[in-house]
């Protein structure tokens, strides 16, 4: 069992699907190298899920990727979120635990999306404080991960990559740089993806996400129905020239294609990060 | 003490979300892409409803075959009006849907009319409860021999459900569920008794039980010694009693005799 990537070869993920655990389960010989798999799919269920995960773990590192931590959100964690979470934790030994950057609902109503927050100092100081409840809990740091937007606030008072950046300093946690996002926000929001991950130190950062997008016409719209896009390849060469170790996923939940469309995508991601890395100097 | 200005925002984007735009919240944003204030709420309230419905769909998928899209889409858009989701969990979504189908959804179904629909939703959501729960590793066949005295009580595991119903649907779920078709449910007329169970390893299996032996499993998981619960179903002859002790037996569904 490995617990956690290392070395100098590129260390590329899928999103583990149930699609997909038939045929992960015959063992079949692949080409990525870890699989993320999302908390609450697991947290709550003893059922085939958990079973093909921890099967899954038998030969693959684990990331573990919540969509319902509500970080940003003024009452914090559910209870019994973090406690659910830990168990499943302590099971799965993930090498990595994340969330979003945002908020998932108010007064007990949960809406399953992910809401921005403001860049605002109270929601910096608030995410902080509900991050060092969560890594108190989990005992150990956990990663936050940028999310697309479809509106932005005018009481906001830093840029996105500003409050993120601001978020993890103060917070004492780490980054999922989601370039895919980076890119859906500065074309929403008018601003150049170029500059956002630019400004994200390499230290910060714990991992990246890659997906796909879909252009509405008026907006574009965070689907992850799709492969990522040319302008989406072209922002993660130059984030992973950077930092080439760091973990890298693709993400995909709608329409999710067969294994090998999948895992193409993997190897992409992995020849890019490859090419990146050989650019450095030895 | 007044509410700060990130507890008021979040409050007002969800009940935008949930409910009706707030014109405030609307005020104070701005839409990305060419999306106007109240488009890009949109964005988000329209995202609300749909994975509501499509949570309702996965766990009630037989539901769903038998209305047709139209009825189930109402039925799923009524039902999410007055109930708002309480849990992180997407799949605990919909505890309260068999009932609602029972009374309340009538009135949104314009071509269908399934009296038995509250039943087969209360089947599916203990299908989806019991797919969830933790396998138990219940006593071979030769220890629960050995150990199963007159006066013994039997403790069942905790991946067993026992499942009175009004109306004979298991039938109705059991068809191809690899066909998507609209379903005509075959008779449905009459009241079901059922075991669900699981135990390690397994999918979770269905059993259809006569009244007699429902009422004796009923009894044992009462916490009613052995004797004494099969005795208590009425119509249960010995043939019977044996026949379903081999079953409990074989099922694995007891972990402990006390």
């Amino acid at each position: 069992m490995t617990d956690a990537p290392g070395g100098r070869e590129s260390f590329v993920g899928v999103g583990l699907r149930s699609v997909h655990y038939s045929h992960l389960l015959s063992r079949p010989r692949v080409a990525v190298k870890w699989f993320e798999a999302i908390s609450e799919n697991y947290m709550d269920s003893e059922g085939r899920p958990l079973e093909v995960l921890l099967k899954i773990r038998e030969d693959f590192p684990v990331a573990l990727h919540g969509v319902s931590l509500s970080i940003g959100g003024v009452e914090g964690p559910r209870p019994g979120y973090l406690e659910r979470l830990k168990t499943l934790s302590d099971r799965v030994r993930p090498f990595l635990v994340t969330d979003h950057l945002c908020f998932t609902g108010a007064h007990a109503s949960n809406v399953h999306d992910l809401l921005p927050l403001p860049y605002t100092e109270e929601a910096v100081a608030t995410v902080a404080r509900n991050v060092a409840r969560a890594q108190d809990a989990l005992k150990r740091q956990i990663a936050l991960e940028n999310v697309s937007s479809y509106l932005s606030y005018r009481e906001s008072v830093m840029t996105e990559w500003e409050f993120l950046v601001a978020v993890a300093r103060r917070a004492g946690c780490k980054i999922l740089l989601d370039v895919n996002n980076a890119y859906v926000s500065a074309m929403n929001h008018g601003f150049a993806a170029e500059a956002y991950v630019d400004a994200v130190p390499t230290e910060l950062v714990a991992q990246i996400h890659l997906g796909g997008y879909t252009d509405t016409g008026k907006f574009l719209f965070d689907t992850h129905s799709r492969a990522p896009t040319d302008p989406v390849w072209a922002l993660y060469r130059r984030v992973i020239g950077r930092m080439p170790q760091i973990p890298v996923l693709i993400e995909w939940d709608e329409d999710v294609p067969e294994w090998s469309g999948l895992e193409a995508q993997a190897v992409k991601a992995a020849t890019i990060a490859e090419e990146e890395r050989d650019r450095q100097p030895a | 003490m007044t509410d700060s200005p990130l507890e008021i925002l979040q409050r007002r984007f969800v009940r935008s979300v949930t409910f009706l735009s707030d014109p405030d919240f609307v005020k104070g944003a701005t839409g990305g892409g060419t999306l106007t204030p109240e488009e890009a709420v949109d964005v988000y309230r329209k995202g609300y409803p749909a994975r509501l419905t499509e949570a309702l769909g996965e766990t009630f998928e037989a539901c769903w075959r038998v209305l047709g899209d139209e009825d189930f889409f109402a039925a799923a858009a009524a039902y999410i009006a007055r109930t708002p989701s309480t849990s992180y969990n997407l799949s605990d979504y919909g505890a309260s849907f068999p009932d609602f189908l029972e009374g309340g959804a009538a009135a949104h179904l314009k071509n269908s009319d399934a009296p038995f629909l509250g039943d087969l939703a209360r089947f599916e959501w203990t299908f989806k409860e019991l797919f969830h729960a933790k396998p138990h590793e219940g006593l071979s066949a030769a220890i629960l021999a050995a150990q199963a005295r007159p006066e013994a009580v039997l403790r069942f595991g905790g991946a067993v459900r026992l499942l009175s119903l009004k109306h004979r649907v298991h039938r109705i779920w059991s068809r191809d569920r690899s066909d998507a078709s609209p379903l005509t449910p075959p008779d449905w007329t009459g009241a079901e008794t059922l075991i669900l169970y699981k135990d390690e390893g397994n999918p979770v299996f269905v059993y259809e039980l006569t009244a007699p032996e429902f009422q004796a499993l009923t009894a044992l998981a009462a916490g009613r010694p052995l004797q004494d619960a099969l005795a208590s179903a009425e119509g249960l002859d010995a043939e019977g009693a044996k026949k379903l002790f081999a079953f409990i037996a074989d099922a694995g569904i007891v972990t402990e005799v006390r």
